[in-house]
Protein backbone atom coordinates (compact mmCIF):
# COMPACT_ATOMS: atom_id res chain seq x y z
CA UNK A 1 0.00 0.00 0.00
CA UNK A 2 2.44 2.72 0.83
CA UNK A 3 4.38 1.49 -2.53
CA UNK A 4 0.97 2.39 -4.34
CA UNK A 5 0.66 5.35 -2.41
CA UNK A 6 4.03 6.38 -3.35
CA UNK A 7 3.46 6.17 -6.78
CA UNK A 8 0.47 8.20 -7.17
CA UNK A 9 2.35 10.81 -5.47
CA UNK A 10 4.71 10.41 -8.40
CA UNK A 11 2.02 10.46 -11.22
CA UNK A 12 0.60 13.50 -9.35
CA UNK A 13 3.87 15.42 -10.00
CA UNK A 14 4.19 14.05 -13.25
CA UNK A 15 0.87 15.36 -13.83
CA UNK A 16 1.77 19.09 -12.17
CA UNK A 17 5.44 19.21 -13.91
CA UNK A 18 3.57 19.05 -17.28
CA UNK A 19 1.50 21.33 -16.81
CA UNK A 20 3.93 24.11 -15.13
CA UNK A 21 6.36 23.25 -18.56
CA UNK A 22 3.65 23.62 -20.78
CA UNK A 23 2.03 27.11 -18.89
CA UNK A 24 5.60 28.45 -17.61
CA UNK A 25 6.39 30.56 -20.54
CA UNK A 26 2.39 31.64 -20.67
CA UNK A 27 2.67 32.59 -17.26
CA UNK A 28 5.56 34.84 -17.40
CA UNK A 29 3.90 36.58 -20.41
CA UNK A 30 1.15 37.57 -18.55
CA UNK A 31 3.50 38.43 -15.94
CA UNK A 32 5.30 40.61 -18.10
CA UNK A 33 2.33 42.16 -20.01
CA UNK A 34 1.02 43.10 -16.16
CA UNK A 35 4.09 44.77 -15.03
CA UNK A 36 4.07 47.06 -18.07
CA UNK A 37 0.81 48.41 -17.68
CA UNK A 38 1.38 48.62 -14.33
CA UNK A 39 4.83 50.80 -15.15
CA UNK A 40 2.80 53.19 -17.09
CA UNK A 41 0.16 53.65 -14.60
CA UNK A 42 3.11 54.15 -11.87
CA UNK A 43 5.03 56.57 -13.61
CA UNK A 44 1.92 58.11 -15.53
CA UNK A 45 2.60 61.74 -13.89
CA UNK A 46 6.05 61.66 -15.63
CA UNK A 47 4.41 60.28 -18.95
CA UNK A 48 3.12 63.77 -20.07
CA UNK A 49 6.21 64.66 -21.80
CA UNK A 50 8.84 61.57 -20.99
CA UNK A 51 8.83 58.15 -22.25
CA UNK A 52 9.62 54.93 -20.97
CA UNK A 53 12.95 52.70 -21.60
CA UNK A 54 13.83 49.49 -21.68
CA UNK A 55 15.09 48.44 -18.28
CA UNK A 56 18.69 48.31 -17.23
CA UNK A 57 20.19 46.00 -15.14
CA UNK A 58 22.84 47.49 -12.48
CA UNK A 59 25.11 45.85 -9.92
CA UNK A 60 24.28 47.25 -6.40
CA UNK A 61 27.03 48.01 -3.84
CA UNK A 62 27.28 45.79 -1.01
CA UNK A 63 25.99 47.82 1.76
CA UNK A 64 22.88 48.28 -0.28
CA UNK A 65 19.90 47.38 1.94
CA UNK A 66 18.08 44.04 1.58
CA UNK A 67 14.84 45.88 0.11
CA UNK A 68 16.74 46.66 -2.85
CA UNK A 69 16.48 43.50 -5.16
CA UNK A 70 19.85 41.85 -6.48
CA UNK A 71 20.95 43.12 -9.47
CA UNK A 72 18.72 46.46 -9.16
CA UNK A 73 16.51 46.69 -12.70
CA UNK A 74 16.19 50.22 -13.39
CA UNK A 75 13.57 51.34 -16.10
CA UNK A 76 14.24 55.10 -17.27
CA UNK A 77 11.86 57.90 -18.06
CA UNK A 78 13.32 60.44 -20.20
CA UNK A 79 11.92 62.60 -22.37
CA UNK A 80 14.12 65.29 -25.17
CA UNK A 81 16.16 67.41 -21.84
CA UNK A 82 17.24 63.84 -20.58
CA UNK A 83 16.22 61.35 -17.76
CA UNK A 84 13.22 63.06 -15.85
CA UNK A 85 12.63 59.62 -13.57
CA UNK A 86 12.83 55.57 -12.95
CA UNK A 87 11.42 53.50 -11.66
CA UNK A 88 12.68 50.71 -9.61
CA UNK A 89 11.34 47.33 -7.90
CA UNK A 90 12.16 46.88 -4.18
CA UNK A 91 10.90 44.47 -1.68
CA UNK A 92 9.63 43.90 1.95
CA UNK A 93 10.12 40.50 3.56
CA UNK A 94 8.44 41.46 6.91
CA UNK A 95 5.13 40.74 5.46
CA UNK A 96 2.64 38.67 7.23
CA UNK A 97 2.92 35.78 4.30
CA UNK A 98 5.74 35.86 1.70
CA UNK A 99 7.62 38.69 -0.02
CA UNK A 100 5.80 41.50 -1.02
CA UNK A 101 7.08 43.12 -4.40
CA UNK A 102 6.86 47.02 -4.68
CA UNK A 103 7.47 49.04 -7.78
CA UNK A 104 8.58 52.74 -6.91
CA UNK A 105 8.77 56.08 -9.41
CA UNK A 106 10.79 58.97 -8.92
CA UNK A 107 10.93 61.79 -10.95
CA UNK A 108 14.69 63.29 -10.89
CA UNK A 109 14.38 64.88 -7.24
CA UNK A 110 13.58 61.38 -5.47
CA UNK A 111 10.18 62.55 -5.12
CA UNK A 112 7.65 59.66 -5.04
CA UNK A 113 5.73 59.85 -8.22
CA UNK A 114 3.84 56.54 -7.73
CA UNK A 115 3.77 53.76 -5.75
CA UNK A 116 2.50 49.86 -6.02
CA UNK A 117 2.27 46.26 -4.45
CA UNK A 118 2.65 44.74 -7.69
CA UNK A 119 2.77 40.80 -5.52
CA UNK A 120 1.91 40.04 -2.55
CA UNK A 121 0.05 37.13 -0.57
CA UNK A 122 -1.22 39.06 2.48
CA UNK A 123 -4.34 38.08 3.98
CA UNK A 124 -7.42 39.18 2.20
CA UNK A 125 -9.59 41.64 3.95
CA UNK A 126 -6.74 43.20 6.48
CA UNK A 127 -3.05 42.74 4.93
CA UNK A 128 -4.69 43.42 1.62
CA UNK A 129 -5.65 46.79 1.63
CA UNK A 130 -2.43 47.91 0.44
CA UNK A 131 -3.70 46.53 -2.73
CA UNK A 132 -5.22 49.74 -5.27
CA UNK A 133 -7.89 47.66 -5.97
CA UNK A 134 -9.00 47.79 -2.14
CA UNK A 135 -8.40 51.13 -0.76
CA UNK A 136 -5.78 54.38 -1.45
CA UNK A 137 -3.35 53.73 1.20
CA UNK A 138 -0.20 53.25 -0.82
CA UNK A 139 -1.23 56.83 -2.68
CA UNK A 140 -0.77 58.51 0.09
CA UNK A 141 2.97 58.58 -0.36
CA UNK A 142 2.72 60.30 -3.38
CA UNK A 143 4.80 63.76 -3.66
CA UNK A 144 7.07 62.55 -0.61
CA UNK A 145 10.96 62.86 -0.43
CA UNK A 146 13.52 61.07 1.66
CA UNK A 147 14.18 64.69 3.11
CA UNK A 148 10.72 65.83 3.76
CA UNK A 149 10.28 63.77 7.14
CA UNK A 150 12.85 62.77 9.45
CA UNK A 151 14.39 59.23 9.99
CA UNK A 152 12.05 58.24 12.99
CA UNK A 153 8.61 59.56 10.99
CA UNK A 154 9.27 57.03 8.44
CA UNK A 155 7.04 54.57 10.41
CA UNK A 156 4.03 53.70 11.17
CA UNK A 157 1.87 55.56 13.43
CA UNK A 158 2.23 52.98 15.47
CA UNK A 159 6.03 53.30 16.11
CA UNK A 160 5.76 56.64 16.25
CA UNK A 161 6.02 57.57 12.81
CA UNK A 162 3.43 59.58 10.25
CA UNK A 163 1.76 56.62 8.64
CA UNK A 164 -1.09 55.12 8.93
CA UNK A 165 -1.81 51.51 9.58
CA UNK A 166 -4.93 49.43 8.99
CA UNK A 167 -7.46 48.18 12.17
CA UNK A 168 -6.35 44.83 13.04
CA UNK A 169 -3.38 44.29 10.48
CA UNK A 170 -0.01 46.71 11.51
CA UNK A 171 2.50 43.93 10.40
CA UNK A 172 1.96 44.35 6.49
CA UNK A 173 1.78 48.83 6.41
CA UNK A 174 5.20 48.17 8.78
CA UNK A 175 6.55 46.09 6.82
CA UNK A 176 6.65 48.59 3.24
CA UNK A 177 7.25 51.56 5.12
CA UNK A 178 10.43 49.92 6.80
CA UNK A 179 10.99 48.68 3.24
CA UNK A 180 10.40 52.31 1.61
CA UNK A 181 12.39 53.71 4.44
CA UNK A 182 15.64 52.14 3.82
CA UNK A 183 15.18 52.13 -0.27
CA UNK A 184 14.60 55.46 -0.02
CA UNK A 185 17.50 56.64 2.34
CA UNK A 186 19.93 54.49 0.41
CA UNK A 187 18.59 56.16 -2.68
CA UNK A 188 19.33 59.88 -1.20
CA UNK A 189 22.97 58.68 0.01
CA UNK A 190 23.38 57.20 -3.82
CA UNK A 191 21.59 59.08 -6.57
CA UNK A 192 24.10 58.08 -9.06
CA UNK A 193 22.37 55.03 -9.12
CA UNK A 194 19.33 56.11 -10.38
CA UNK A 195 20.92 57.29 -12.96
CA UNK A 196 21.50 55.82 -16.37
CA UNK A 197 23.29 57.26 -19.30
CA UNK A 198 20.78 56.95 -22.73
CA UNK B 1 -32.28 7.80 -15.25
CA UNK B 2 -29.62 8.20 -12.54
CA UNK B 3 -28.25 10.99 -14.57
CA UNK B 4 -31.53 12.92 -14.58
CA UNK B 5 -31.49 12.83 -11.03
CA UNK B 6 -27.81 13.37 -10.66
CA UNK B 7 -28.51 16.47 -12.36
CA UNK B 8 -31.55 17.61 -10.34
CA UNK B 9 -29.77 17.06 -6.83
CA UNK B 10 -26.80 19.33 -8.01
CA UNK B 11 -28.83 22.06 -9.52
CA UNK B 12 -31.38 22.27 -6.95
CA UNK B 13 -32.69 19.35 -4.68
CA UNK B 14 -29.54 19.23 -2.75
CA UNK B 15 -27.59 22.15 -4.47
CA UNK B 16 -23.47 22.66 -2.81
CA UNK B 17 -24.34 26.08 -2.22
CA UNK B 18 -28.06 25.98 -0.97
CA UNK B 19 -28.88 23.08 0.93
CA UNK B 20 -25.57 21.02 1.58
CA UNK B 21 -23.58 24.31 2.34
CA UNK B 22 -20.15 23.01 1.09
CA UNK B 23 -17.52 25.27 -0.08
CA UNK B 24 -18.79 28.32 1.92
CA UNK B 25 -15.28 29.91 2.48
CA UNK B 26 -15.13 30.60 -1.30
CA UNK B 27 -18.61 31.28 -2.20
CA UNK B 28 -19.11 33.85 0.67
CA UNK B 29 -15.60 35.31 -0.18
CA UNK B 30 -15.32 35.54 -3.46
CA UNK B 31 -18.89 36.39 -4.43
CA UNK B 32 -18.50 40.21 -4.22
CA UNK B 33 -18.11 40.93 -7.99
CA UNK B 34 -19.31 39.36 -10.45
CA UNK B 35 -16.32 38.57 -12.26
CA UNK B 36 -14.25 37.00 -9.37
CA UNK B 37 -17.32 34.71 -9.16
CA UNK B 38 -17.33 33.54 -12.23
CA UNK B 39 -13.97 33.01 -12.67
CA UNK B 40 -13.70 31.51 -9.31
CA UNK B 41 -17.15 29.11 -10.10
CA UNK B 42 -14.83 27.87 -13.27
CA UNK B 43 -11.98 26.82 -11.50
CA UNK B 44 -13.93 25.13 -8.98
CA UNK B 45 -15.95 23.29 -11.74
CA UNK B 46 -12.74 22.08 -13.58
CA UNK B 47 -11.25 21.05 -10.19
CA UNK B 48 -14.50 19.00 -9.54
CA UNK B 49 -15.46 17.51 -12.94
CA UNK B 50 -11.81 15.77 -13.05
CA UNK B 51 -11.58 15.18 -9.92
CA UNK B 52 -14.52 13.16 -9.49
CA UNK B 53 -12.99 11.64 -12.61
CA UNK B 54 -9.93 10.70 -11.78
CA UNK B 55 -10.94 9.38 -8.42
CA UNK B 56 -13.89 6.87 -9.82
CA UNK B 57 -11.12 6.07 -12.20
CA UNK B 58 -8.44 5.02 -9.51
CA UNK B 59 -11.69 3.85 -7.35
CA UNK B 60 -10.36 0.26 -7.28
CA UNK B 61 -6.87 0.25 -6.73
CA UNK B 62 -7.37 2.38 -3.41
CA UNK B 63 -8.22 0.72 -0.54
CA UNK B 64 -9.59 2.57 3.10
CA UNK B 65 -6.46 2.89 4.20
CA UNK B 66 -4.41 5.28 1.58
CA UNK B 67 -7.96 6.50 0.86
CA UNK B 68 -7.79 10.11 1.61
CA UNK B 69 -4.07 10.84 1.01
CA UNK B 70 -4.72 9.72 -2.53
CA UNK B 71 -8.01 11.58 -2.97
CA UNK B 72 -6.71 14.97 -1.13
CA UNK B 73 -3.41 14.62 -3.65
CA UNK B 74 -5.37 14.09 -6.69
CA UNK B 75 -7.45 17.20 -5.56
CA UNK B 76 -4.08 19.29 -4.98
CA UNK B 77 -2.71 18.36 -8.12
CA UNK B 78 -5.79 19.47 -10.15
CA UNK B 79 -6.35 23.08 -8.34
CA UNK B 80 -2.26 23.60 -8.46
CA UNK B 81 -3.16 22.81 -12.30
CA UNK B 82 -5.91 25.25 -12.09
CA UNK B 83 -3.92 27.85 -10.55
CA UNK B 84 -1.12 27.54 -13.49
CA UNK B 85 -3.76 27.68 -16.16
CA UNK B 86 -5.53 30.69 -14.98
CA UNK B 87 -2.29 32.31 -14.13
CA UNK B 88 -1.28 31.71 -17.82
CA UNK B 89 -4.30 32.62 -19.35
CA UNK B 90 -6.42 35.32 -16.92
CA UNK B 91 -3.22 37.21 -15.29
CA UNK B 92 -5.69 40.10 -13.68
CA UNK B 93 -8.12 37.00 -12.49
CA UNK B 94 -5.21 35.40 -10.95
CA UNK B 95 -4.34 38.77 -9.36
CA UNK B 96 -8.00 39.22 -7.90
CA UNK B 97 -8.85 36.14 -6.79
CA UNK B 98 -5.44 35.85 -4.76
CA UNK B 99 -5.31 33.56 -1.77
CA UNK B 100 -8.90 32.03 -2.96
CA UNK B 101 -7.61 29.84 -6.09
CA UNK B 102 -5.03 27.78 -4.51
CA UNK B 103 -7.46 27.26 -1.52
CA UNK B 104 -9.77 25.01 -4.01
CA UNK B 105 -7.97 22.28 -2.37
CA UNK B 106 -10.03 22.91 0.83
CA UNK B 107 -13.38 23.20 -0.74
CA UNK B 108 -14.84 20.53 1.28
CA UNK B 109 -17.67 20.24 -2.04
CA UNK B 110 -14.68 18.57 -3.83
CA UNK B 111 -13.78 15.99 -0.99
CA UNK B 112 -17.47 15.71 -0.24
CA UNK B 113 -18.50 14.65 -3.60
CA UNK B 114 -15.25 12.50 -4.07
CA UNK B 115 -16.44 10.52 -0.69
CA UNK B 116 -19.86 10.47 -0.96
CA UNK B 117 -20.32 9.13 -5.08
CA UNK B 118 -16.82 9.16 -6.99
CA UNK B 119 -15.06 6.41 -5.11
CA UNK B 120 -18.13 4.19 -5.50
CA UNK B 121 -19.30 5.34 -9.25
CA UNK B 122 -18.02 4.43 -12.72
CA UNK B 123 -16.56 7.32 -14.61
CA UNK B 124 -19.61 8.54 -16.86
CA UNK B 125 -21.69 8.49 -13.21
CA UNK B 126 -19.05 10.86 -11.56
CA UNK B 127 -18.10 12.96 -14.05
CA UNK B 128 -21.83 14.05 -14.27
CA UNK B 129 -22.12 14.48 -10.47
CA UNK B 130 -18.96 16.54 -10.75
CA UNK B 131 -20.69 18.98 -13.49
CA UNK B 132 -23.64 18.86 -12.30
CA UNK B 133 -22.70 19.94 -8.82
CA UNK B 134 -19.88 22.21 -9.65
CA UNK B 135 -22.62 23.85 -12.20
CA UNK B 136 -25.31 24.10 -9.11
CA UNK B 137 -21.76 25.67 -7.18
CA UNK B 138 -21.50 28.47 -10.32
CA UNK B 139 -24.79 28.89 -10.43
CA UNK B 140 -24.57 30.22 -6.99
CA UNK B 141 -21.93 32.03 -7.02
CA UNK B 142 -23.12 34.04 -9.72
CA UNK B 143 -26.61 34.99 -8.25
CA UNK B 144 -24.55 36.00 -5.25
CA UNK B 145 -21.78 37.59 -7.40
CA UNK B 146 -25.10 39.49 -9.76
CA UNK B 147 -27.28 40.29 -6.21
CA UNK B 148 -23.89 41.46 -4.30
CA UNK B 149 -22.06 44.11 -7.26
CA UNK B 150 -25.77 45.23 -8.06
CA UNK B 151 -26.52 46.04 -4.28
CA UNK B 152 -23.48 47.50 -2.99
CA UNK B 153 -24.06 50.58 -5.71
CA UNK B 154 -26.60 51.91 -2.80
CA UNK B 155 -25.40 49.56 0.15
CA UNK B 156 -21.75 49.34 0.94
CA UNK B 157 -22.96 46.88 3.38
CA UNK B 158 -23.74 43.78 0.33
CA UNK B 159 -20.30 44.02 -0.90
CA UNK B 160 -18.48 43.49 2.65
CA UNK B 161 -18.29 40.02 4.35
CA UNK B 162 -21.78 39.90 6.60
CA UNK B 163 -23.71 41.29 3.26
CA UNK B 164 -22.73 37.92 1.68
CA UNK B 165 -24.11 36.11 4.65
CA UNK B 166 -27.24 37.66 4.58
CA UNK B 167 -27.73 37.52 0.63
CA UNK B 168 -26.92 33.53 1.29
CA UNK B 169 -29.31 33.53 3.91
CA UNK B 170 -32.23 34.86 1.56
CA UNK B 171 -31.26 33.00 -0.85
CA UNK B 172 -31.34 29.71 1.39
CA UNK B 173 -34.59 30.49 2.75
CA UNK B 174 -36.25 31.04 -1.06
CA UNK B 175 -35.14 28.00 -1.85
CA UNK B 176 -36.55 26.32 1.40
CA UNK B 177 -40.05 28.19 0.35
CA UNK B 178 -39.66 27.03 -3.22
CA UNK B 179 -38.45 23.50 -2.08
CA UNK B 180 -41.63 23.15 0.25
CA UNK B 181 -44.31 24.39 -2.52
CA UNK B 182 -42.42 21.30 -4.82
CA UNK B 183 -42.74 19.21 -2.14
CA UNK B 184 -46.36 19.03 -1.84
CA UNK B 185 -47.20 18.92 -5.47
CA UNK B 186 -44.83 15.88 -6.03
CA UNK B 187 -45.88 14.30 -2.97
CA UNK B 188 -49.62 14.27 -4.96
CA UNK B 189 -48.20 13.54 -7.75
CA UNK B 190 -45.93 10.47 -7.08
CA UNK B 191 -47.13 7.40 -5.06
CA UNK B 192 -43.49 5.78 -4.25
CA UNK B 193 -41.78 7.01 -1.73
CA UNK B 194 -38.16 8.13 -3.09
CA UNK B 195 -35.22 5.80 -2.33
CA UNK B 196 -33.32 6.79 0.36
CA UNK B 197 -29.47 8.11 -0.21
CA UNK B 198 -27.03 8.99 2.23
CA UNK B 199 -26.78 12.66 3.04
CA UNK B 200 -23.48 14.27 3.33
CA UNK B 201 -25.50 16.59 6.11
CA UNK B 202 -28.42 16.81 8.22
CA UNK B 203 -32.07 16.08 7.47
CA UNK B 204 -33.61 19.12 6.33
CA UNK B 205 -37.10 19.36 6.48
Amino acid sequence: MTLRLASFGLIASLFVGVIYVITKPLILESKEEARIAELYALAEPLLSDGTIQTPISKELPSDAPTSLVRPLLITPIVDTTGQIGAVIPFRSTEGYSGTIQLLIALDKNQKIVGLRAIDHRETPGLGDKIDTQKTDWILKFNGLSYQDLSPNEWAVKKDGGRFDSFTGATITPRAIVEALRDTMSYLNTHPELLETSQ
Amino acid sequence: MKVVTLWLDGLWDRNPGLIQLLGLCPLLAVSNTLENAIGLGLATLFVLVLSNGSISLIRNLVDDAIRLPVFVLVIAALTTCAELLVQAFDYPLYQSLGIFLPLIVTNCLILGRAEALARREPLFISTMDGLAQGLGFFLILIILGTIREWASETLILAALPPGAFIALGLLVALHQVIQSKVKHLRARVITNPKERRVRTTGDIS
